[in-house]
């Protein structure tokens, strides 16, 4: 490849690899290697529960309701004798699972809009971005809950509800960042030898906007978990028998008195991976774009 | 926010079924037809969509927000008694994010890489991933329960009692102001960290003017714009901590009415209650912008020129 070529194509290369010097980076920030253990610990949890609890989330044990803390129970049982821990782990199977998915449709709608209302600007631009305005002009919870209402209650409903909510912010992100791109020499090299507006959106500009949306999303599946959480302890997300923390902790609260463990321990669990990719996304974006964090 | 009373009603009538047959589900004796189509005509739901939705801005701009599905009551009726709650419980909650958020981030600015400051960044870290769940859970059990100082649930209004209600506020005002406190104390922390490095902070001490005056009298106005602009950004997810606060803390506010509302599917106090919020956060954040121009003299002289 010739060096007007690599210009053109965006991969002129210096010495050191930019991914090599962010992930030194991220090894190197306490925080991030936190966020990092927390998360694999869910998702430990998520794929291997059937095999780290010798308990069923759903059978119930009529001689052990309620039971507090102890070697046969780590986390307690619950009103109907179940294992909390063993829910807790099926929980961070279901909470991990809506918040891959909530994110990964929200990148898919967000995105494709983002870099078209940045590239193509104009009224469409405009128009998009009041929609945009709009939406996040609603607090989070209480558009998705209205959403759920519409849609009805149940976890794929709670998932698309979450989505559409979040789904603007990928869209306004990738638009800043196509704003502030769109006019560098590789774009405008690209447009002036012929290359057709989606070879130029697709090769040439999506690939600059994928470390913000990798960060925005790490952050993201934090805030699908909490929103996801809401919904069910609020009744609009997943229905018991399924385990999910939410609707554990909504249970729960009428047992605050004499068996608190029922609230605390899967609040503990909402917190922890909340906490978890909070930190992630917060090491992932001093990694990837050491000049953006503060 | 005319747009978004467009996705408010635009979302209602996306409902699968007819309202109207959700209206009459629960009654007793048979409804004929007709009595349907009144209903319907009653509720303007016989006309196109286009003229319901002007019908319907009309109605909501004269204060006219219809009836519940669900009393049938005027849903006005219904959200006025619920909006001193949860204006008192989150005016409480704002305040002490401020009171809590503002000090630690200056307190972590003024000396970076102390361990003063790694307190406060983890301090807001864990405030910031806090789900109400747990905050909430804690002081149910451990202030109302355990140590039975303040009540569990409940709200009481001001007028009746103003030492009870402010008991009965302060748990979920707590709960709510903590994640507030957390971005507040984040935001203070990076914004006077970049204006304790400006030239102008430095000629200040160069002159030999106090640490703490330098802070208050040079940095602090303009430090803290970037932090009145969250506390109005943030004003929408108050609200939705309400709706989850309300919950726990058993207090009729307005987050606990949409909850009710969205579980007995009743639509009216549902689009009524969302727009109310989406009013209230649109008109903080004009109050937001307001006291910027206070604030900053140079937005006060583009407004004045503009």
């Amino acid at each position: 490849m010739d060096s007007s070529a690599a210009l053109v194509s965006g991969t002129v290369r210096t010495g050191r690899s930019p991914f090599r010097e962010g992930l030194k980076r991220f090894f190197r920030n306490r925080l991030a290697i936190i966020g990092l253990v927390l998360v694999t610990v869910e998702v430990v949890f998520a794929l291997f529960a059937s095999v780290l609890t010798p308990y069923d989330p759903n059978v119930m044990d009529y001689k052990a309701l309620l039971q507090s803390p102890s070697a046969q129970h780590l986390l307690g049982t619950d009103e109907l004798g179940r294992d909390i821990l063993t829910r807790m782990m099926y929980g961070a199977r279901l909470s991990l699972i809506v918040g891959i998915s909530a994110v990964s449709i929200a990148v898919c709608l967000g995105v494709p809009f983002g870099l078209i209302s940045g590239y193509v600007g104009g009224a469409f631009d405009e128009i998009m971005m009041r929609v945009v305005d709009s939406v996040m002009a609603l607090p989070a919870l209480v558009l998705a809950l209205t959403i759920a209402a519409v849609l009805g209650s149940g976890l794929v409903n709670a998932t698309i509800a979450i989505a559409v909510v979040t789904a603007p912010t990928y869209t306004r992100l990738v638009r800043g960042q196509v704003l502030a791109i769109k006019q560098n020499d590789y774009v405008v090299a690209a447009q002036s030898i012929g290359a057709p507006t989606w070879r130029v959106l697709v090769r040439h500009l999506l690939p600059n906007t994928f470390s913000p949306v990798i960060v925005q999303a790490s952050l993201g599946i934090g805030f699908a978990i909490i929103l996801e959480s809401s919904m069910s302890f609020i009744g609009l997300g997943a229905m018991p028998p399924t385990p999910s923390w939410g609707n554990m902790v909504q249970i729960g609260f009428q047992f605050l008195e004499i068996a608190p463990w029922c609230v605390l321990a899967p609040a503990t669990a909402i917190f922890l991976a909340v906490l978890g990719f909070n930190m992630l996304g917060d090491g992932l974006r001093d990694a990837l774009d050491p000049q953006s964090g503060n | 926010m005319l747009l978004t009373t467009v996705i408010v009603f635009g979302l209602m009538r996306l409902l699968p079924g007819d309202p109207i047959l959700l209206l009459v589900e629960g009654a007793q004796t048979e409804v004929s037809d007709e009595t349907i189509d009144r209903l319907r005509a009653m509720y303007g739901l016989d006309e196109p969509i286009y003229v319901q939705y002007v019908i319907w801005l009309k109605n909501m701009l004269t204060g006219d927000l219809g009836w519940s599905f669900q009393t049938n009551q005027r849903v006005w009726d219904i959200m006025r008694v619920r909006i001193l709650p949860t204006v008192q419980i989150g005016i409480l909650g704002w305040v002490m994010a401020i009171l809590v958020g503002i000090p630690l981030g200056l307190l972590a600015a003024t000396s970076p890489g102390s361990w003063r400051d790694w307190l406060s960044t983890a301090g807001s870290l864990i405030g910031a991933a806090m789900p109400y769940f747990l905050i909430g859970g804690l002081l149910i059990y451990i202030v109302a329960l355990r140590l039975k100082w303040l009540p569990a649930s409940g709200f009481v209004s001001p007028f009746d009692n103003p030492i009870d209600s402010l008991k009965g506020s302060i748990m979920p005002a707590i709960t709510l102001g903590i994640g507030l406190a957390a971005i507040v104390m984040r935001q203070t922390r990076s914004s006077f960290l970049e204006v304790l490095q400006q030239g102008y902070i430095r000629t200040a001490r160069a002159k030999g003017l106090s640490r703490r005056r330098v802070i208050v009298s040079h940095a602090f106005k303009n430090a803290i714009l970037p932090v009145v602009t969250i506390l109005g950004i943030e004003l929408g997810a108050l609200f939705s901590g309400a709706v989850i606060t309300e919950t726990i803390f058993a207090v009729p506010g307005i987050g606990r009415l949409l909850v009710d509302s969205i579980l007995a599917r009743d639509y009216p106090t549902i689009q009524a209650v969302v727009l109310f919020i989406t009013l209230a956060v649109v008109i903080a954040n004009l109050l937001v912008d307001i006291t910027y121009s206070f604030l900053d003299p140079r937005i006060r002289q583009s407004v004045s020129h503009g």
